[in-house]
């Protein structure tokens, strides 16, 4: 592979919880760019921090980017994680980044409801989330209690409205008889085919299922508290790596003007390092709940959250 | 059959054909296939995790695995011996076909074939009429699909290597079928049918992709909700995974105990079905039908309707397949080798193991058993464990292709050696004899004798860890050389991204490769004795 970039150079080793047609481009023109060959290894973030863990000093991984801030929460919660220069973080504003640097947000999610246009008129559409508990929405909103960004959703609103009124909502999801699927997009496609009247997830799957098939009645409602809370795909360097310039130069390219428009335009997420409008039609950050949480210092942090949603009886099928 | 396995002479044949040599590599590969376990123990001891899995909860969704796999297990034993005994020894009409199209379900990741299902019936799918599949029931189906040629090939294996002269006999003395079924084709396919069911059996405690999508929660699903929050818990559950693992395989060796009579080169037997005869392929062809045409039509139809739709920035045919050109051959050469690898590997372990005295050959064959029943996850970091600490020699192979052979070979072992074991099993110990009384060696007799005997049985066992391997997915994401890209790992990086076009076309290119290596590498070389060859 380093041949084949004119270079002698080893590549720069990329583990990468966004799937390549995501970020694949991406790192290809930040080779083209700076001649620094790239090498990615692409899997769930979770799987690639239980990776990075377990290789420990012996981590090939020169740049870990995350799709879960539970995932990397777990190696800055271990000291497994570089801190990162000013000159990065700095690119993306406060809520964006770890308080101590060990990460830096790339790239955002908002959570959103999915609903189907022909089964739920709009005076019908809740404006907080909180109000999915009413019975009026009893079994018509999917949840996908197992997966990672429900977790960090639920994490997110723990951080915010504190553990007990978070314990209330899950407790009401679950006497609500709200249906569960494995994932975000198992809920899209159940929306889109009528399924289920409306459900939880993140923002670009929809959009995504809409440019594959527009005749699709799925439509994204976006609430204006947690409900809509931004969830970060983070970028950090670990410890292990002898890299970590390059590393960090390539959290820079990934924060430049030109990648962060490919975000928006080609995946539909929000740039960090544009200011606050989004990608076409869609809100903007500053009217999102836009909520950065260090699972450090959340007490019980991701496994807290586990533990609510399993004695919430949600994860029992 | 059972007085004659006991007999002095067998023992004293077996202990003569165990020397020294296969000991030794039997008891390295036992330790080999036992370190996953080793380090799940070793976790659960430093974290004292053991007692949370009291606290975890988790007799229910073990009782869950449990009732899964055995259902599984149960049901693909009766659909992979009727199909196998179709294809080998019945005049079905178009029975190669069958024979081929029969192993195919195996290439479907479990992952894939339960949300085609799920997009197919039910609300809005593709036959709206039916209800949408989940839960127990969901992933019984799932599982039972994509698992069922475990049985079969292996079985078909055995029937085509049955001599003609026991049926012969029977039919002559007059046996009604039931009881010619009963004494004479069961004992024969007996050692295959087991290891097959055992090797389901594990392939559902270790399944995540169906479970998860049809939200049925055994100890797999546990383990990957709660690998990020609670490691510890996770690897913990795994642990219980693998005793579950040695348990099972431990009632497999009870249950398979009865000998085949022999295997031959010579043609077996074949039977008309009669006035049944198309009757019995409308069955078959509806079930075939179903479980490979749904699921393919299923992908051409996400595949057609993204890239047909208005204003689709989609790719073109050519530039699919184009890009499948890449993934496809890593896909063949990771195959084919970890196959053929596992066959060679294990032989030696499989002939301790065929001989039922050898205690190292329990030994090594539970082992290889344990490795199956770990989720890929929890493989993939056992290995990562042993292999960063290890001598700089071993350390350098971190991530490298002769390395992910290895992981494929530790985790798909045991569909190969139980295979190659129950065709040792059959073998004909009148054939050797005479051969040694002939003055040939130990080499010379295994490749004239042994090698044209047990070949289909051994081929087939190779044949399972292909196909297996075609499809692998968690650990292949962790310990592929970097940039290692398969048609498994081209499907799980579109449906990841929601893009239901690619996984479509991916899975259609799985499907074929699959299909082709399993016609050339396994079917074909057994038919040869299904042919008029003599």
């Amino acid at each position: 592979m380093a041949a084949a970039c004119g270079s002698d150079e080893e590549a720069l080793i990329v583990y990468s919880g966004r799937s390549e047609d995501l970020i694949g481009p991406l790192l290809e023109e930040f080779t083209a760019t700076t001649g620094t060959p790239v090498a990615a290894r692409y899997g769930q973030s979770a799987d690639l921090a239980l990776l990075i863990q377990q290789e420990g000093e012996r981590s090939p991984a020169d740049v870990f980017i995350s799709q879960s801030p539970g995932a990397v929460g777990l190696l800055s919660g271990e000291g497994s994680l570089k801190q990162l220069s000013e000159d990065t973080t700095s690119l993306v504003g406060e809520p964006y980044r770890n308080g101590s640097g060990y990460w830096v947000g790339l790239s955002g999610r908002v959570r959103v409801l999915v609903y189907n246009s022909e089964l739920v008129p709009t005076g019908e559409l809740p404006a907080s989330v909180f109000d999915l508990v009413d019975d009026r929405y009893r079994g018509r909103v999917a949840l996908a209690p197992a997966n990672g960004s429900f977790q960090d959703f639920v994490t997110g609103m723990r951080e915010i409205h504190g553990d007990e009124a978070t314990q209330d909502w899950l407790d009401g999801m679950e006497r609500n008889d709200s249906p569960t699927y494995a994932n975000n997009s198992s809920i899209v496609q159940a929306v889109g085919r009528g399924e289920v009247d409306m459900g939880l997830v993140n923002h670009y799957y929809n959009l995504r299922a809409l440019n594959e098939d527009p005749s699709l009645s799925s439509v994204n409602h976006f609430f204006g508290d947690v409900g809509s809370l931004v969830i970060i795909t983070a970028g950090a360097v670990p410890a292990s790596s002898d890299r970590s310039e390059q590393a960090e130069e390539l959290l820079r390219y990934l924060l430049s003007r030109q990648a962060q428009v490919f975000l928006a335009d080609g995946t539909f997420e929000y740039p960090l390092a544009l200011g606050d409008a989004g990608p076409a039609g869609l809100p903007s950050l500053a009217a999102l709940d836009a909520t950065t949480y260090d699972f450090e210092t959340l007490s019980g942090g991701l496994l807290k959250t586990k533990e609510m949603i399993d004695a919430s009886g949600l994860e029992e099928p | 059959m059972r007085a004659v396995s006991k007999s002095p002479r067998t023992a004293a044949w077996q202990a003569k054909a165990t020397g020294a040599l296969p000991k030794t590599a039997g008891a390295l590969v036992g330790l080999l296939f036992l370190s996953p376990l080793a380090y799940l123990a070793i976790e659960a001891t430093r974290a004292g995790s053991l007692s949370s899995i009291a606290e975890a909860q988790a007799i229910r969704p073990l009782l869950r695995s449990l009732l899964l796999a055995t259902a599984v297990a149960t049901i693909t034993v009766l659909v992979g011996t009727a199909l196998a005994w179709l294809a080998t020894r019945s005049d079905i009409p178009g029975r190669r076909i069958l024979a081929v199209a029969a192993a195919l379900p195996l290439a479907i990741p479990s992952f894939v074939a339960a949300a085609a299902l799920r997009a197919a019936l039910g609300v809005g799918g593709l036959i709206p009429w039916l209800p949408r599949p989940s839960g127990f029931w969901g992933a019984l189906v799932v599982l039972v699909v994509v698992t069922y040629p475990y049985v079969y090939l292996p079985v078909a294996a055995a029937l085509v290597t049955t001599p003609p002269d026991v049926e012969d006999a029977a039919r002559l003395l007059g046996d009604t079928p039931y009881r010619m079924v009963r004494s004479v084709i069961v004992p024969q396919i007996r050692p295959a049918t087991v290891s097959g069911a055992l090797i389901v059996f594990l392939y559902v405690l270790s399944d995540f992709g169906a479970v998860s999508l049809m939200r049925y929660d055994t100890l797999t699903r546990q383990i990957y909700s709660s690998r990020l929050a609670d490691t510890d818990t996770a690897l913990a559950l795994g642990l219980l995974l693998g005793g579950l693992a040695l348990a099972a395989a431990t009632v497999e060796r009870r249950l398979s105990r009865s000998r085949a009579p022999y295997n031959s080169a010579r043609k077996p037997r074949s039977y008309q079905l009669g006035r049944t005869r198309w009757p019995v392929f409308a069955v078959v062809a509806s079930f075939l039908g179903t479980v490979i045409a749904a699921p393919a039509v299923v992908f051409l139809v996400w595949w057609l309707r993204s890239s047909l739709a208005a204003g689709s920035t989609y790719p073109s045919l050519a530039e699919s397949l184009a890009a499948l050109v890449t993934p496809g051959l890593n896909t063949v050469v990771a195959a084919c080798v970890a196959g053929l690898s596992a066959a060679v590997l294990l032989l030696p372990a499989a002939y301790l193991a065929a001989g039922r005295e050898s205690r190292v050959g329990f030994f090594a064959s539970t082992a290889i058993a344990s490795a199956f029943a770990v989720p890929g996850l929890v493989l993939a970091l056992a290995v990562v464990y042993w292999v960063v600490q290890a001598p700089a020699v071993v350390a350098s192979l971190y991530q490298t292709f002769p390395l992910l052979i290895l992981v494929y070979v530790l985790h798909f072992g045991v569909q190969s050696h139980r295979t190659s074991v129950a065709a040792i099993a059959g073998l004909p110990r009148k054939y050797r004899e005479a051969a040694r009384m002939l003055g040939a060696g130990r080499f010379r007799r295994f490749a004239t004798v042994d090698v044209p005997l047990i070949g289909p049985g051994v081929l087939a066992g190779g044949g399972l860890v292909l196909l297996s391997v075609a499809k692998e997915l968690p650990a292949t994401l962790l310990l592929a050389p970097t940039g290692f890209d398969t048609l498994a790992t081209r499907v799980w990086n579109a449906a990841e991204g929601g893009f239901l076009g690619d996984v479509g076309v991916t899975s259609l290119g799985l499907l074929l490769l699959s299909g082709t290596l399993t016609w050339v590498l396994v079917l074909r070389p057994m038919q040869r004795n299904i042919s008029p060859a003599d």
